[in-house]
């Protein structure tokens, strides 16, 4: 599995990388959705993207609203990983296409929980 | 007048969870008692704000001495050793979930923005006040996060 993580924080993508590592997902990052989108149209397409919502340049609800757009990329989970906590900005994210939501700060189990409800890994397999 | 402000008990269960998230449970992060006006306690810091508009409006600022910054950096990043440029992205991310976590517990809705991050203590414009401040210790140093309003 193929993993994208967009986020313009170094230290939370090196953080989800080690999580994703653990879980044996290839990964790659990006620093912002333009940059994540550059490199989906260049390919590999991932099979999972973690996106944070506030980043320079194209925030994550725009990437979501834009993949989501593209049928080519209609088998792109997408998992927002974000402090925005706002009732109704969670619903945005959802109504946008994204699929799953996790609030900063998380532990890792938080995230492995999430992506054993999307059916990407299986219980237990960070043990 | 009072100024619509985060109680100080859900600014210290915030910045816990921030800190045991990335920095483990081995070393807790201590509250203690300050008083007003006391400048932040150490001689090299680091320090972020994210600012918050919309339905409620604040600033919130995360000073931290530099030693507990680079030990909160290797473990953010998994490296033993740091340069500033990872430092400041460390300390911008732990302001920006410190201040979305903050945002949550005020009027909405808002927008949150990108951090900003310096060497050095933090500078309050003139015009603000602050609502609620957290002083603590991590490890033997000092931690303070502070809340600013506009001055009514």
């Amino acid at each position: 599995m193929r993993a994208m993580i967009i986020d313009d924080s170094r230290a939370m993508r090196s953080i989800l990388r080690r999580i994703l590592a653990g879980l044996d997902f290839e990964t790659a990052e990006a620093g912002h959705g333009q940059e994540a989108l550059d490199q989906m149209t260049a390919g590999p397409v991932p099979d999972l993207c973690l996106v944070d919502w506030n980043m320079p340049v194209m925030d994550g609800y725009t990437f979501i609203s834009t993949v989501r757009r593209n049928a080519e990329w209609r088998n792109v989970t997408l998992m927002m990983v974000t402090t925005e906590s706002e009732h109704t900005q969670i619903v945005r994210a959802l109504a946008a296409g994204a699929h799953e939501y996790v609030i900063k700060p998380f532990t890792p189990d938080a995230i492995v929980d999430k992506l054993e409800l999307l059916g990407l890994v299986s219980k237990g397999a960070l043990a | 007048m009072s100024q619509l402000a985060p109680e100080i008990t859900d600014v210290h269960a915030i910045v816990d969870e921030v800190w045991r998230s990335f920095l483990g449970e081995a070393e807790p992060l201590l509250a203690r008692p300050v008083p007003a006006g006391t400048p932040f306690d150490s001689a090299a810091v680091w320090s972020a704000s994210v600012s918050v508009t919309g339905g409620w409006q604040g600033t919130v600022t995360v000073e931290v001495d530099e030693r507990v910054a680079a030990e909160l950096t290797r473990q953010m990043l998994g490296v033993p050793d740091t340069a500033d440029e990872d430092v400041a992205d460390a300390v911008g991310e732990l302001v920006n979930m410190v201040g979305g976590n903050v945002k949550s517990l005020m009027p909405g809705p808002s927008t949150l923005s990108l951090p900003s991050v310096a060497a050095g203590r933090a500078a309050f414009a003139s015009e603000s006040v602050e609502v609620a401040r957290l002083d603590a210790l991590w490890a033997g140093q000092p931690v303070r996060v502070t809340v600013h309003t506009a001055a009514q």
